[in-house]
């Protein structure tokens, strides 16, 4: 890395490759955005002057190269013209969840010393304005939805979207080649974005990648086809609703984008991503493994209340998706002659209409990936004929790590290390490394962080800890410091564990511990829907969540997928006791990150009595055990 | 924006995409839609060259109805205004069409006029009619409406009888409308096809125009007003709707589609008896829209082929039921007119409690079991 660059290298940012579409496809759909019940086309050229137009009024504002500009919103084009004018003006992204309380929104302000933020509405303005007097980098919030905000806050720094732009389109007017001379001064080294890692151990910590890790993760995993394969092209259509602030959707929505020119759609919320899906069809999709359970859990709802001849329908031609399923795990992800005539049949049937119906019938190629999944899972979206694939990656290497390659996917595995990619696994711990252009450039403002997770070999220690399957596949069995030892000297990854029981359609969290105690326990959280969905046909009357939790049938419907589970493990490595947790894990109480992801520390401190329960009462249950 | 429309791959395939109001909106928004009323509307233009005469007569007598039960469903169905006037402006449609289009050397009145005049005036004269008596319903609801209406179909028996000069009155009657198109009589023989054949399509065609300008207006801000006036007026008005302009609209439109549909139905027919245009002729209409469906274009065609095609069958029944006597006077228990009467009560009693969408609820039933496919919702 440290080799001076090509000039042509030089300026291949993210926003030369916008300008390049702009160029050769201006009218060409972009992106589309759906307002007031109509997706409405963006086109390159709309794209690229509106990018233009925000690059300005960023100037105009006096962003320095090397200043950061925060950004927190939902999806939609407004991001994406904030992050291409921030990389124009030499700047970095930072992105903040719309989920994040006002606390850490005054952390990860803070600790990044952004200068502007943009804010989508106004609960992300009064987040910001809480906390603001904090901040003395904070100088200005561009507010993106101007109601009730516009005419309702009187504060200096707050800016109106419209206005912001206008201000940018003087700017342009007054000095019209001042975003070009400063796009000339891009190099490969200057970061272009702050990623956040979510912080399932400690505060957050940014992530610093430059222009050269970007251009490297678009070159393996659009170019060189390591996650799609054939790379996506402008015929392939993808819905960006996962966080922006995080890489995955970031490589999908915008570098993706960038380089193969797929229309992204925005989809409206988090909430509306099924009715989304089902307009959309995207032909490329990613998802969270929370994504995928859910979308499972949902066919599984809504097949139980189904009429009886749907019902037997659907049962037949599971059992054959499964059997697809499992011969094509068994060849690769491939079909063989077989399973491709009972997939036509079912296709009739079954397959088609379903697909349809949750969205991917146009599907050719969907991820799982950032947390492990559960295998059944994506043999049941295998055997449905959702050719799923599971890749892995993190924040610190650009997402650059492995993929399972269409043809030859290995299940519960993450794949092969994509090209150029030097992979390796500690001997000792049993760490997953990795070395390539896209490994990080270190943590914000945290040299002794970088070092930790980055030697002077250029090595990236990513905390995984992984197998080789077959010398060609990487298997991860945990996080290195989720790693359970028990009291009996018996180590054990959690995960696997907790990813079995969260198969269960009925089962939305759980949490699995033991860490030096006698036996292994299990924290387990209900999906509301289903188990509630499943109360109601048993006439199991209920009123809140926790009440429903606690009704013994659910224990004993829990109890079921606890054994379940159990029979698939060594005894050692089974649950012998397991806790209802009585409240749904939220972001805002501390239970989980942004992402979703459970915070183990604090679900130890918090529900502290749960398990001194079930340890205190041990004796007798592992005696009986 | 939309030129690219059909070429775009990043739309194929994906029907809810709408990327404009046009096309969510459109009249035929689905493939399923287009494909459908294609194969349908190629069935009925070869079923002339495959059924037998007395059949597309009472084909060509069931479209001219189907005309005015979709006018009647405008303005009851969509706009809620019970209107059992119908029958009225029926016979409005048909002396219109009769007078202007009959022999000027006969004994009644008559012009001699093309059907470019009388068609169209046969739908003006009773929607100006319409516009005069519309003021009534944005003054009066629901049942006051309704015997209102009523009293129109009284007075309009009454001058239909009286007026002599052109109706020919009671028991005596008129001739029917006189339809020639390019020289061509359209009930009689020549110009190489049947009667009946080219009545049939006459009719057929006028069909489809009908249909598709009702369709068209339900799904425009015209209809959507009519909707709102219909679902809760007071709330119209408070959002915008003009209520008296809804309604009178409404009206209007509703007498102009009854207007064309009695031209029609008086050209199959070769007299017209001042007596047919009764209560019985408003609540068969009124039948064949609570049959078909209420508020839809489709229903109203469904309900006007079922009531149309109701005595065929009845006809029918004498064969295996013995108790029922043939014709109005044969023996048995009832006569198979007595029988049609008690039907069409049956029948609006029974899909009121059952299917209050009527034929078309039914249909709707049917798709949306394999539109949810594999779900149940």
């Amino acid at each position: 890395m440290a080799a001076p660059l090509e000039p042509a290298v030089r300026i291949a940012t993210i926003v030369a490759r916008l300008r390049s579409w702009a160029d050769e496809a201006p009218d060409q759909v972009a992106m589309r955005e759906k307002d007031l019940g109509i997706w409405r086309d963006i086109t390159w050229a709309d794209y690229w002057d509106t990018v233009q137009d925000v690059g300005h009024a960023l100037l105009a504002l006096g962003v320095e190269p090397g200043d950061r500009v925060a950004v927190g919103s939902e999806n939609r084009p407004e991001w994406l013209y904030t992050d291409l004018a921030t990389v124009a003006v030499g700047a970095m992204t930072m992105g903040l969840y719309p989920t994040n309380p006002a606390p850490e929104v005054a952390y990860l302000l803070g600790d990044s010393g952004a200068k502007i933020l943009v804010a989508e509405d106004q609960e992300q303005v009064d987040k910001a304005l809480e906390v603001a007097d904090g901040l003395g980098d904070l100088e200005r919030i561009v507010y993106v939805e101007p109601r009730g905000v516009r005419g309702r806050y009187h504060d200096d720094r707050l800016l109106y979207w419209d206005d912001f732009v206008a201000l940018g389109k003087r700017h342009r007017t007054a000095d019209p080649d001042a975003l070009e001379r400063r796009m000339a001064r891009a190099s490969g080294d200057d970061v272009m974005t702050l990623i956040y890692t979510s912080g399932t151990t400690g505060p957050p910590k940014g992530a610093m990648l430059s222009v050269t890790n970007v251009e490297f993760a678009i070159r393996t995993l659009v170019d060189g086809g390591g996650f799609t394969d054939p790379p996506p092209s402008t015929d392939d259509v993808t819905l960006s609703y996962l966080p922006l602030c995080h890489v995955a959707e970031r490589i999908f929505t915008t570098w993706f984008h960038l380089a193969g020119g797929p229309v992204v759609h925005f989809a409206e919320s988090i909430d509306t991503v099924q009715q989304n899906l089902r307009e959309v069809q995207p032909t490329i999709f990613f998802g969270v493994p929370r994504i995928w359970e859910k979308v499972h859990a949902g066919v599984h709802i809504r097949m139980a209340s189904a009429s009886a001849l749907k019902r037997a329908n659907y049962a037949l031609w599971m059992a054959a998706a499964a059997r697809i399923g499992r011969t094509m795990v068994a060849h690769g992800g491939n079909h063989t002659a077989a399973t491709r005539v009972l997939y036509a049949v079912g296709y009739v049937f079954l397959f088609r209409a379903l697909r349809d119906r949750i969205g991917l019938r146009e599907c050719r190629f969907a991820a799982s990936g950032a947390a492990p999944i559960a295998p059944e899972v994506l043999e049941w979206f295998m055997g449905i004929g959702v050719p799923m694939h599971e890749v892995y990656g993190m924040t610190e290497n650009t997402a650059v790590a492995t993929g399972n390659r269409a043809g030859r996917v290995k299940l519960g595995t993450v794949g092969e290390p994509q090209d150029g990619v030097e992979l390796r696994i500690d001997e000792q711990t049993g760490e997953i490394q990795t070395r390539h252009a896209g490994v990080f450039v270190g943590y914000w403002r945290n040299p002794e962080a970088t070092a930790e997770a980055k030697d002077a070999d250029g090595w990236l220690h990513t905390g995984d800890v992984g197998v080789w399957v077959d010398g060609t596949h990487v298997k991860i069995t945990d996080r290195l410091k989720d790693i359970i030892i028990t009291a009996g000297g018996k180590n054990i990854a959690p995960s696997e564990l907790e990813n079995s029981l969260k198969a269960s359609p009925f089962v939305k969290e759980a949490v699995v511990i033991g860490d030096r105690r006698p036996f292994l326990a299990a924290l387990i959280g209900i999906e509301l829907d289903t188990v509630g969905e499943w109360a109601q046909r048993r006439r199991i009357a209920y009123t809140t969540y926790r009440d429903l939790a606690e009704k013994d049938e659910v224990r004993t419907l829990v109890q079921g997928v606890v054994d379940a589970t159990n029979a698939r493990f060594a005894r050692t490595e089974q649950i012998k006791q397991f806790r209802m947790l009585p409240k749904e894990l939220d972001h805002d109480d501390g239970e989980l990150t942004a992402t979703q992801k459970v915070k183990r520390s604090a679900m130890a401190h918090l529900f502290g009595d749960l398990i001194e329960d079930i340890y205190g009462g041990a004796t007798q249950e592992s005696a009986r055990g | 924006m939309t030129a690219s429309v059909r070429s775009d791959p990043t739309r194929r395939g994906r029907p809810e995409l709408y990327t404009s109001y046009e096309s969510d909106a459109a009249l035929l928004n689905t493939p399923g839609k287009r494909w459908g009323v294609l194969a349908i509307v190629m069935l009925a233009a070869a079923a002339p060259f495959v059924l037998g005469n007395p059949l597309l007569l009472l084909l060509a007598t069931a479209f001219a109805a189907a005309i005015g039960a979709i006018g009647l469903n405008l303005v009851t169905g969509y706009a809620g205004q019970v209107s059992l006037g119908h029958a009225f402006f029926v016979g409005l449609g048909a002396y219109t069409a009769a007078v202007l289009s009959g022999d000027p050397d006969a004994r009644l009145l008559g012009f001699g006029l093309p059907m470019i005049v009388w068609l169209p005036a046969a739908a003006l004269v009773p929607g100006l009619v319409g516009l005069i008596v519309a003021p009534l319903a944005a003054r009066l609801r629901g049942l006051y409406l309704a015997i209102v209406t009523l009293g129109l179909v009284f007075l309009g028996e009454h001058v239909f009888r009286e007026w002599r000069s052109v109706t020919g009155g009671p028991g005596v009657g008129r001739d029917g409308v006189q339809a020639a198109l390019f020289g061509v009589s359209i009930t009689g023989a020549g110009g190489g096809l049947d009667g009946a054949q080219k009545a049939y399509l006459f009719t057929f065609v006028l069909l489809l125009v009908a249909a598709l300008l009702g369709r068209n207006l339900a799904r425009s801000k015209v209809g959507r007003a009519f909707a709102a006036v219909r679902d809760r007026d007071i709330a119209a008005e408070v959002i915008g709707v003009n209520l008296t302009r809804s309604k009178l609209l409404a009206f209007a439109i509703s007498s102009a589609y009854a207007g064309v549909a009695g031209a029609l139905l008086y050209t199959l027919t070769r007299t017209i008896d001042p007596n047919s245009f009764n209560l019985l002729m408003s609540v068969r209409f009124i039948a064949m829209v609570l049959i078909g469906g209420v508020a839809t274009i489709s229903g109203s065609i469904m309900g006007a082929l079922f009531i149309t095609l109701l005595p065929r069958f009845t006809q029918l029944l004498p064969r295996f039921l013995p108790f029922i006597g043939e014709g109005a006077r044969g023996g048995g228990l009832i006569s198979t007119a007595d029988l049609e009467v008690m039907l069409y009560g049956l029948l609006i009693v029974g899909f009121l409690i059952f299917e209050p969408r009527g034929l078309f609820g039914l249909w709707i039933r049917i798709r949306n079991y394999w539109k949810g496919w594999p779900f149940s919702y």
